[in-house]
């Protein structure tokens, strides 16, 4: 018997205590009744043989088990999962720029001329910090799904008849996306302190450790003006982020303050000299020559294009799109 | 071939539907688990036995059935089911449903 002892044994494994007892009685009781059946039937086999066929016409006794008892074989069932995915989605968008940005400039203070190693730890980081949340979150909600609270789900046969006024509205449709504009505006922050910490950190240390790239210059009156004029740009991200579309006011705000860029953008990139010429001295020792200085001028000459290009094309899409809402 | 396998999956779901009727039906006299699947394959209802004594359990849960140990005939002791007086109401709702499913496919079918 000890065939049918292991079957049941390996059954009951996979039954919770309460019922266990009870239905191993049961199934052994019928495993009988199949046993003596099968042997009226086949004369020539063994016991033993009898046995094992009758085991497996029951078939794998984990299966069994679990027709028995209808737990849950999933972590997050379908009443959680869409506020799982889109809670996840919030929060790794919010978080991970975030530190990512932070640790490159954190990195960057410390070691102020290392680009490669400030993005080798901010994307390493953010990954880091991303499966921690990932996990964590997940974890969370395998435990909300084990409570009784389930949402989203239609409700059971006690709630009032539906009605279609409790349809929700349709939701507006923005112009402007949720994404584009929060990540335009953690650009602006980060692009504000990595201009302003390392000036900030060599004036207060009196006696800086590192070379400030930017030209010393600048902070007489360039410096100052860009401030304001990022400083307006945050301004306009917000108002675009709460706004969401391109009403008259915020296209208009948009054209103008693009323009007041494009024009100190050209305007500092052909007149001034911005990179700071202890800086460039210290490339020339690096590299012993003048390589590098000119792959800066170069860079900067078109990083200046480009970011230009950008606000032209800021400008005809606002436009563009303003116009299709006052249709 | 392929079509062979969504056939025999429909069947299953069809049969997983009926099996509840149909065990109610043959429990007005008292059967334990494997005489109730031989009186139902005998009728040409073939069920998988690992489907019917979790069956079994559930409609007892639910009050359709009732059932006890005993030492019937001869040797063993086995579990018996019978119908409840609940069961029986339930069935007879669950009869007229299964008339009236029958009729309209019928129509459907013919």
């Amino acid at each position: 018997m000890s065939l049918i002892d292991r079957y049941i044994a390996e059954v009951g494994r996979h039954l919770p205590e309460k019922d266990r007892s009870d239905i191993e009685a049961e199934i052994r009781s019928t495993l009988e009744d199949m046993v003596e059946e099968r042997r009226h039937h086949a004369t020539k086999s063994t016991d033993d043989e009898i046995i094992a066929e009758t085991l497996e016409q029951l078939g794998d006794p984990q299966l069994l088990a679990s027709k028995y008892t209808p737990l849950k074989r999933y972590l997050i069932g379908p009443g959680w999962y869409d506020v799982y995915l889109k809670t996840l989605q919030r929060v790794l968008l919010t978080v991970l720029p975030i530190f990512a940005a932070v640790t490159f400039i954190l990195t960057l203070t410390e070691n102020p001329l290392d680009f490669i190693n400030a993005v080798g730890e901010a994307v390493g980081g953010a990954f880091n910090v991303g499966l921690q949340i990932l996990f964590w979150m997940t974890i969370v909600f395998v435990f909300l799904e084990r409570s009784d609270e389930v949402p989203n789900m239609p409700k059971g046969a006690d709630t009032r008849a539906w009605t279609v006024a409790q349809l929700p509205k349709l939701p507006k449709k923005r112009q402007i996306r949720v994404a584009e504009t929060v990540l335009n505006i953690v650009s602006i922050l980060f692009v504000l302190i990595w201009i302003a910490l390392p000036f900030t950190l060599a004036r207060l240390q009196g006696n800086p450790v590192s070379v400030p790239f930017l030209h010393p210059n600048l902070w007489n009156l360039w410096l100052p003006l860009f401030f304001v004029i990022l400083g307006l740009t945050l301004i306009l991200e917000v108002f675009k982020l709460k706004i969401g579309n391109w009403t008259p006011a915020l296209m208009a705000t948009n054209v103008i303050l693009s323009l007041i860029s494009i024009i100190y953008i050209a305007a500092l990139a052909i007149t001034q000299d911005l990179v700071n010429p202890n800086f460039l001295a210290m490339l020339d020792n690096a590299a012993g020559s003048s390589e590098l200085r000119e792959v800066v001028a170069w860079t900067i000459d078109i990083s200046a294009a480009v970011i230009a290009g950008t606000y032209v094309w800021s400008i005809v899409d606002s436009v563009r799109k303003s116009r299709r809402l006052s249709k | 071939m392929e079509n062979d396998e969504l056939v025999q999956n429909m069947v299953l779901e069809l049969r997983r539907g009926i099996l509840s009727i149909a065990v109610l039906s043959q429990l007005s006299r008292e059967q334990y688990g494997y005489s109730l699947l031989k009186a139902l394959s005998d009728q040409g209802l073939e069920i998988d036995q690992s489907t019917l004594y979790p069956l079994l359990r559930r409609l007892e849960s639910q009050g359709l059935l009732q059932s006890d140990w005993r030492i019937a005939d001869e040797s063993r002791p086995r579990r018996y089911y019978v119908i409840s007086t609940q069961g029986k109401a339930v069935l007879t709702k669950l009869k007229r449903e299964w008339s009236a499913m029958v009729e309209t496919m019928k129509q459907m079918l013919s």
